[in-house]
């Protein structure tokens, strides 16, 4: 077997070392590279930065514990930002396995930015139904949700002072890992109800998410984790994705090169086939 | 009996089907307040569903266990698994946190059912590249085409490709504005007849493969 | 002599002194002339809506510019028709606010383009009930001078019909009845489908599998029976296990959802019985593992890994769980092929599979396999539709960038056609 040939076959344990060290380095040996800001992520911060204090945010944190890595970092910038620009904000969740992992961002953060349950903020939790409770929170919120996920009830808080339903809402934002997610808004929320919506969206859905942004059905997308790395620098909070970027940046090139590499063996290896084919003929 | 497994639900797929595609033009309050009822029945169909889902769960490993088929072990974690989460689930109220102190069921989600999901999901990664290494190969002008914008767009979604190459970041998203979102509309206009189209045969009693059974 | 140029001289200083006077006189007498509100000044139950909002209309005026203003006012029918004690709701520039920026529809249109057109709706400081009397009023106001239109009395009332969308339901019954017809046709004759390439590897991937006395795997994908591509792949599946049984070779397919398992049950059974192979039907070669994503595939993986089938079939929708599946089903060496609509997981099951139909090929295999004329009538349906599709955004485009080069308004005629209003 020629080296081109045992190159290509490599094991491919090989691979998966080579993107773990690619991974793990550049976490325990940060770089820092400058982060470009892409229009559809500064689309979403300028949105938020434009609102009013007292405008009502809705965040729906749509995934589970498998697309934390990507959406996670996601919902913390944006509830930061949120926060910082003193919005009342409503969290939610359409994926049931994900309403724990809703719940401890949402405190977690509202801590942070000593704010309060019922006042400040509130989450709603999870509701069976998936489309059916965007349309139900269209016509009558405390319908969707009689009371939050703490079990008080919803009419009577302040934070929903003014809000029945999803029309009162000013801007909303889906960070969806799948179905129900970014399209499942649109469709049932934003084009019943005309409310602004933005969206947020593992890196492997963002391109399929990208006709929705060209017509303008949401306004901006926050896509993966470079989507969240943006965010983060937009609002001057560094955390875990600028953090992930540089072995995000370090597997990518690793990627390249071995597809570089495997491309090269393989054209050598078509060379010596056709120079062989010759000689035979 | 006949008419409870065919004929019924086809007349309440015709009525139901028609109605609510009439709703959609319909602004009147009288017509919302229609949906919102409707969508409640879903939502409580949908709590029904997640039963069926779980006692399926259960009979089906019940038998295997019963009758120790091949990898009735495997069964017996998944029922241990099943029945202690819904123990402690219960026991906890549903809540993982209370007042700061975490639960048993807050244990169970974090240390088992995060790390457990997150794993699966990094995998990804990993197959990504050993997929990439076997695959992205210029077998023909097409695949060449396809292996260099590939490349562009990893280096333009990174910070160190766009140091790099300054370009490649504009070149990506050029690519991914304008070319992707054509091809991915294209697509969607496809998809989105072929729903259409079912919709219209589900609503006619044409399509009847939902129902289940064989055909008539 | 200079007697007489004394005085010319003092005459035309006198007429230029005089004529400047008066000048001035009529410029001041001209912008002492009141303000004229506008005519045709009407208020209307908003077209087309939910209630709780009234459209006002009225022609555009001379005086419309930035510094003069227009403000709408408001009073329930219980107070006197005087405008100047009615309710200020809203005040804007009067070279604003046209019905040629509001997005009705050419056929629904209340008024001209170039009129004026406000709606008052329902909400944050305006209380409209419907059934209820209002009296609405319109002021120009330039300066410290105001002037007001007669109040008219309209009533807020929600309609039965969006005739904004009559466009979408004309369309909507256009592209049904197309279908319908496809497949009444297909009734009555054959219809022409290209050979899809994928579908010769299925015969090839069952052959392998038999030669190596390894079982096919087949799974359906993620969604349920109501999912076109679920139904295009339990069609697949007849045709697979009729293979299948004819070379007796084992078959596994584990589903995501109890219904599709149990219409897939039938599907095999049928197969097994026309390939005159009822005994070697296995009632549990259909076997539910879990709707969870994640632990669906890892059991799936599993199966590949133990039992080592040597041809994969992947028909139907895919999430994030399809790379994990076919790259764990290429370690173990299996021919594999693929068929789904979700486009978002259609570059990984490209790179790792040795065929893959794509969106709606995997319709189309359907149809091409089972020869039913309601599958093959359905994609000639699609095809038609699609092909409309295409003529209209080449014809859109076309007169789109006429009307913008010519600075016209008729293409709009045609576009707002296909426009979706709400």
């Amino acid at each position: 077997m020629t080296f081109s040939e045992r190159m290509l076959k490599i094991d491919r344990r090989i691979i998966f070392l080579v993107i773990g060290l690619c991974t793990l380095l550049p976490l325990l040996y940060p770089v820092g590279l400058p982060i470009k800001i892409s229009p559809e992520v500064r689309a979403v911060y300028d949105h938020i930065e434009s609102l009013p204090e007292g405008a009502v945010f809705l965040l729906s944190l749509d995934f589970d514990p498998a697309s934390k890595p990507e959406l996670q970092p996601q919902s913390i910038a944006l509830l930061r930002h949120a926060f910082r620009k003193h919005l009342r904000v409503i969290g939610m969740t359409l994926w049931v396995s994900g309403t724990g992992l809703a719940d401890q961002i949402m405190t977690q953060v509202a801590k942070e930015a000593r704010k309060e349950s019922g006042n400040d903020y509130v989450f709603l939790g999870w509701s069976p139904g998936g489309t059916a409770v965007i349309i139900n929170m269209g016509q009558d919120l405390y319908g969707a949700f009689p009371a939050d996920y703490n079990g008080k009830p919803t009419k009577g808080q302040p934070v929903l002072s003014g809000v029945t339903n999803l029309r009162d809402v000013t801007y909303a934002v889906s960070l969806g890992a799948g179905n129900p997610g970014v399209e499942a808004w649109y469709v049932f929320g934003k084009d019943k109800y005309k409310f602004e919506l933005g969206g947020g969206c593992t890196g492997v859905m963002a391109p399929g998410l990208y006709p929705l942004l060209r017509s303008g059905q949401i306004n901006g997308l926050i896509g993966g984790l470079r989507g969240a790395a943006e965010y983060e620098s937009l609002i001057g909070q560094k955390g875990k994705a600028v953090a992930g970027m540089d072995a995000q940046s370090a597997t990518h090139l690793a990627i390249i090169v071995l597809v570089v590499m495997c491309n090269l063996f393989y054209l050598s290896l078509r060379k010596t086939a056709r120079q062989q084919g010759q000689m035979g003929a | 009996m006949i008419f409870l497994r065919r004929q019924m639900p086809l007349l309440i797929t015709l009525i139901t089907g028609l109605v609510f595609a009439g709703q959609y033009y319909v602004p009147h309050p009288a017509s919302e307040q229609m949906l919102t009822s409707v969508t409640k029945w879903l939502q409580i169909i949908g709590g029904f569903a997640l039963i069926l889902g779980v006692s399926s769960l259960f009979h089906v490993h019940a038998v295997k266990i019963r009758r120790k088929e091949a990898g009735w072990g495997y069964s017996l974690v998944l029922y241990a698994s099943m029945v202690a989460t819904i123990v402690v689930g219960l026991w906890a109220n549903g809540k993982e946190a209370v007042d700061g102190t975490m639960t048993a069921f807050g244990w169970m989600y974090n240390y088992m059912m995060v790390p457990l999901q997150g794993t699966m999901f990094a995998i990804l990664a990993f197959f990504i590249a050993s997929a990439a290494y076997r695959s992205f190969r210029a077998r023909s002008r097409e695949a060449a085409v396809l292996l260099v914008a590939a490349i562009i767009v990893m280096m333009g979604r990174v910070p160190l490709g766009e140091y790099l190459i300054p370009l490649s970041g504009d070149v990506s998203q050029w690519i991914l504005n304008v070319l992707n979102a054509s091809v991915r509309r294209a697509i969607l206009i496809g998809v989105s007849l072929g729903t259409v189209a079912l919709s219209f045969k589900i609503i006619f009693g044409v399509e009847r493969s939902y129902l289940g059974g064989g055909k008539e | 002599m200079p007697e007489i140029r004394r005085h010319s001289g003092a005459v035309v200083v006198g007429v230029l002194l005089c004529c400047c006077g008066l000048s001035g006189l009529s410029s001041s007498v001209s912008a002492q002339q009141p303000l004229a509100p506008p005519q045709d000044f009407r208020v209307l139950d908003t077209p087309s809506d939910g209630g709780g909002s009234l459209t006002l209309i009225w022609p555009p005026a001379p005086y419309d510019s930035k510094d003069v203003r227009y403000q709408v006012l408001l009073s329930d029918g219980t107070n006197t028709p005087d405008p100047s004690t009615f309710k200020v709701v809203t005040e804007f520039p009067s070279d604003s606010k046209y019905v040629r920026e509001s997005k009705w529809p050419w056929w629904s249109r209340p008024a001209g383009p170039e009129q004026h057109q406000y709606t008052l709706k329902n909400g944050k400081g305006v209380e409209l009930k419907d059934g209820a009397a209002y009296l609405v009023a319109l002021a120009v106001v330039s300066g410290d001078r105001r002037a007001f239109t007669s109040a008219i009395q309209a009533t807020p009332a929600p309609n039965w019909m969006n005739w904004n969308q009559i466009n979408n339901l004309f369309l909507a019954l256009l592209f049904g009845a197309i279908v319908f017809y496809a497949i009444s046709v297909a009734k009555k004759r054959d219809i022409f489908l290209r050979r899809i390439p994928g579908l010769d590897a299925v015969d090839e991937a069952i052959g392998r599998s038999t030669e190596l006395g390894k079982p096919i795997l087949y799974l359906t994908g993620a969604h349920d029976m109501s999912d076109p591509s679920t139904i295009a792949a339990a069609v697949i599946l007849g045709r697979v296990a009729k293979r299948a049984a004819g070379y007796e070779t084992d078959l596994l397919v584990p589903h995501r959802d109890p219904i599709t398992m149990a219409v897939c049950q039938e599907i095999t059974k049928q197969a097994y019985l026309e390939a005159g192979k009822p005994d070697l039907f296995k009632d549990d070669a259909n076997f539910f593992i879990t709707t969870d994503q994640f632990s669906y595939t890892a059991a799936v993986d599993g199966i590949m890994l133990r039992k080592k089938p040597a041809a994969n079939f992947f028909m139907g929708a895919y999430f994030a769980e399809s790379l994990l599946l076919t790259e764990t089903g290429a370690s173990t060496g299996a021919i594999q092929i693929a068929g789904t609509d979700s486009d978002h997981q259609l570059p990984f099951f490209v790179t790792t599979c040795d065929y893959t139909l794509i969106g709606e090929e995997l319709y189309a295999a359907s149809a091409y396999l089972s020869r039913e004329p309601i599958q093959v009538g359905t994609l000639r349906g699609q095809d038609i539709g699609k092909a409309l599709i295409l003529g209209v955004l080449a014809v859109g485009t076309v007169l789109a960038t006429a009307g913008a080069v010519l600075d016209t308004q008729w293409p709009q005629l045609f576009l707002d056609v296909f426009k979706d209003v709400k």
